[in-house]
């Protein structure tokens, strides 16, 4: 039966959360979301990737892990939190399977005391913390390849300086190898977003390829004969992959996509708010206040007030995540049959999407994967997944096309990351970006303190480059914390770069910043040099 | 602040971090910023020195009787002797530009045109090249065999998508996923062998393996002579050596209109035939 299929999938999960640890406070709320994106996406997922590998079910997956969840996951301060927080949610589970005994909300209770204790067995039994270790093992088999992104997810194309281009692929490259134990095949460009030509830096990486949006693809020139079912190849050799807009609507749409199913549980009832005060007090953040913990006990239900939400049912919903699971089958099977009949090539359907929308935002989106997994190994023969690697070892001429500048945001191109609300960032940004390129070819051979100072300043630079805080400007979520953030790299980056000016560096407040900002520990501010970028960008 | 920390007792050393940022840097610069095909953001500081300078070389009145504009250059000849001037006030720090040619380089200066016409530059802005928008014009040998299919190929890509917010998209696919619905009224039911929910595992039930799937596309051919010039529905059609033609349309709900129309290859003589398709579907699945 080998060598029959019609096309391939390749299924792309970008996980990403902005570096977000604070120890100069106890408990931090922003922090919770890695701590819930840990037990909703990343440990279920890699729970899936163990329990298909025990059953001896084949599968293929794509994963960008990006610089800055990586230097969480492997943080020791947040590895202990965690264990906090993993530890009271089960204490939490535990009494409520007790309380719900005999009531509708049985069996939902005993869905959380179950997930807690598998999330416990996970972190401690299997990784012993070290959920990176978890993740490199199933890319030591092949089947799961982990990608890289820029150093803290900066958004490139409003970048002036090509000095920070590269220090955002070199650095996020590094930190790939030390985690890892090899260079990172491929990247995940920030909000896909290809400014034309940055490409090189990729290849001074060793990176292979990259995805773009749909538009990105097809309005590269010349005229990509493929569009978006085969890779091309930028002039500089390395691939890009587009986005295939209909699988990635019928999973993502709000209205008609999968998730929307009444069956489904519902995201918005919380047992933060449900619950008796002083029952729930011991689970909220210190200063007491109500919020989602993130233990549901209703379903979608339908067009209904909250308060109107029926019980969820595990096992129902688990049946609907299947069915949705053959039926995202069924459709790539005849997408993919139909492209190769009408291409005369095999094509490949590339299906990216965040990976926090599986098991967060759709909290039985882990099972649909799990199913779909499944179903692609046992049930079809159209299909054939693979990673863009295999692909392109298996495919290797591709057309030369320059791909279109392009970013996956709303209008698809720089508006998310540039308009009213956010767009004051930048004559700071690119004030750090001149200073600390101007540092860094200044002071080749630094050492002692001022070589900590020229790597922190390097820190607080790429820190203040995430994408993500123009972006919750932009939504208006937590806008207030990532605009103080904003601020406080800033601050940080011109008091530091004051002080190195003026010859008085303070070791005490460079003493504390090593100790809050303390991304990329082995970070070298070199990396900043227009030499070295001069260098990559020769090839 | 939404955080809901409450700081450690032993680290409470002041931040200097809720000072506002600082205005400016102090120095005469302005950067250029792509936004999309047709928009770009400036931003500019001129110095007081600059202004300074400006007032000795040109009077002390230059400011007022001056137009404070941002002049744009069209930079695709190299040295943008294409250009046009958007008047401003320099206070505003920022502006946001509008160019009515997408896919091309563009460079901005902060500057002042005179009542005599001069025009006084003051800080130029870095070059952008805007993306084109569009599908490129550029296409290569191999490609030309199958133009045709190119349109086809862009809706498969979902082009029609491109650009807009999630809602939208959501419309403009909702008819598609309504037609899925409808084919799929009886989601839960399909067999697979592999199905391994819990449920299903244990209650195999057996009338829920009858299912039902259809959908329905509509194959528009003809024929002319090979060297006629032919559209449908307004899209040019490739003809195969002999003359004919066929397409595959997907077919949705409600009317489509198929106006198929030829041209002589003199251009003296013409044929049209519209053909209209209507499609209903009804499901008994509720």
């Amino acid at each position: 039966m080998a060598n029959n299929e019609k096309g391939y999938l390749a299924l792309v999960l970008h996980a990403h959360l902005p570096f977000i640890r604070h120890p100069e406070y106890e408990d931090f709320l922003e922090e919770d979301w890695f701590f819930e994106a840990m037990c909703e996406t990343y440990l279920p997922l890699l729970d899936i990737y163990e329990r298909l590998t025990a059953e001896g079910t084949d599968f293929r997956v794509t994963m960008s892990l990006t610089p800055p969840l990586c230097n969480m996951m492997a943080d020791e301060l947040l590895r202990e939190r965690f264990r906090r927080y993993y530890s009271l949610r089960l204490e939490l589970a535990e009494k409520e399977v007790v309380r719900n005994r005999n009531t509708q909300f049985y069996e939902v209770a005993k869905m959380y005391e179950a997930k807690f204790r598998r999330i416990r067995e996970l972190y401690e039994d299997y990784y012993h913390g070290r959920v990176l270790d978890g993740f490199r093992k199933f890319q030591d088999m092949g089947k799961l390849e982990i990608i890289t992104c820029g150093a803290t997810h900066g958004f490139l194309p409003l970048e002036l300086r090509k000095e920070a281009v590269h220090a955002q692929i070199k650095l996020a490259a590094d930190d790939y190898r030390k985690h890892f134990g090899r260079g990172p095949r491929g990247i995940w460009l920030a909000e896909c977003a290809y400014n034309p030509g940055d490409d090189v830096f990729l290849k001074a990486q060793g990176i292979r390829y990259f995805f773009l949006e749909t538009h990105g693809i097809i309005y590269g020139s010349p005229r990509p004969r493929y569009g978006v079912y085969a890779p091309v190849y930028c002039p500089s050799g390395v691939a890009a992959f587009g986005r295939d807009m209909e699988s990635a609507q019928q999973v993502w749409s709000a209205e008609t996509g999968y998730p929307g199913d009444h069956r489904y549980r519902e995201f918005y009832r919380d047992l933060g708010y449900d619950l008796e005060y002083d029952y729930v007090k011991p689970y909220l953040h210190q200063d007491g206040v109500r919020r989602n913990i993130g233990m549901k006990y209703h379903k979608i239900t339908g067009r209904v007030q909250l308060d109107q939400k029926a019980p969820y049912n595990p096992h129902e919903a688990r049946e609907v995540a299947a069915s949705h699971a053959g039926n995202f089958m069924f459709n790539r099977e005849r997408q993919i049959e139909h492209l190769e009949h009408f291409l005369g090539r095999k094509p490949i359907v590339v299906s990216m999407y965040d990976a926090e929308l599986y098991g967060h935002w759709w909290y039985e989106g882990t099972d649909f994967l799990e199913f779909l997994f499944k179903k692609v190994h046992y049930d079809q023969r159209t299909i054939k997944m693979v990673t863009p690697s295999e692909y392109l070892s298996l495919h290797p001429d591709n057309q030369v096309v320059q791909p279109s500048m392009s970013t996956w945001g709303d209008k698809g191109y720089n508006e998310v990351w540039l308009n009213g609300t956010n767009d004051w960032m930048y004559r700071h940004l690119h004030k750090q970006v001149e200073r600390m390129v101007e540092l860094a070819n200044r002071f080749p051979n630094a050492d002692g303190t001022l070589k900590r100072a020229l790597n922190q300043c390097a820190r607080e630079v790429v820190l203040g480059m995430s994408s993500d805080w123009a972006f919750l400007m932009t939504v208006g979520t937590a806008k207030q914390y990532s605009t103080k953030r904003f601020v406080s790299h800033t601050h940080r980056f011109n008091g530091l770069y004051e002080q190195i000016m003026g010859n008085r560096l303070e070791e005490g407040w460079l003493k504390d910043l090593e100790w809050r900002d303390n991304i990329f520990p082995e970070m070298d501010y070199k990396v900043f040099s227009t030499g070295e970028m001069e260098k990559a960008a020769k090839g | 602040m939404t955080s809901s920390g409450q700081m450690k007792k032993d680290n409470t050393s002041p931040e200097a971090e809720h000072r506002a940022l600082p205005e400016g840097y102090g120095g005469t610069e302005a950067a250029l910023l792509p936004r999309d095909p047709n928009w770009m953001f400036v931003y500019w500081e001129i110095s007081e020195n600059a202004r300074k300078n400006l007032r000795r070389e040109h009077g002390d009145d230059v400011f007022q009787k001056g137009r404070q504009v941002i002049r744009v250059y069209d930079m695709s000849d190299g040295n943008g002797s294409r250009y046009f001037d958007i008047s401003i006030m320099h206070e505003a720090r920022s502006w946001y530009v509008n160019v009515q040619e997408a896919g091309k380089p563009y460079c901005c200066e902060i500057g002042l045109v005179l009542p005599d016409g001069r025009f006084i530059g003051i800080v130029k802005t870095n070059t952008v090249t805007l993306p084109p928008g569009r599908v490129s014009d550029v296409t290569d040998e191999k490609w030309m065999a199958v133009t045709a299919d190119f349109d086809k190929l862009l809706q498969l890509s979902g082009v029609e998508y491109i650009g807009k917010g999630s809602g939208e998209v959501a419309k403009s696919l909702a008819q598609r996923w309504e037609m899925l619905r409808a084919v799929f009224s009886r989601a839960s039911s399909w067999g697979v062998s592999s199905m391994s929910s819990q449920v299903l595992q244990r209650q195999p039930e057996q009338q829920k393996k009858f299912w039902l799937v259809a959908d329905c596309e509509v194959i528009l051919y003809g024929a002319t002579e090979p060297d006629a010039f032919v559209t449908v529905a307004g899209r040019k059609v490739s003809l195969n050596p002999d003359g004919t033609f066929s397409m595959r349309f997907a077919l949705p709900d409600g009317l489509m209109d198929l106006p198929v129309k030829a041209m002589s290859k003199d251009e003296t003589d013409s044929r049209e035939i519209d053909i209209k398709v209507t499609r209903t579907t009804n499901t008994d699945g509720k």
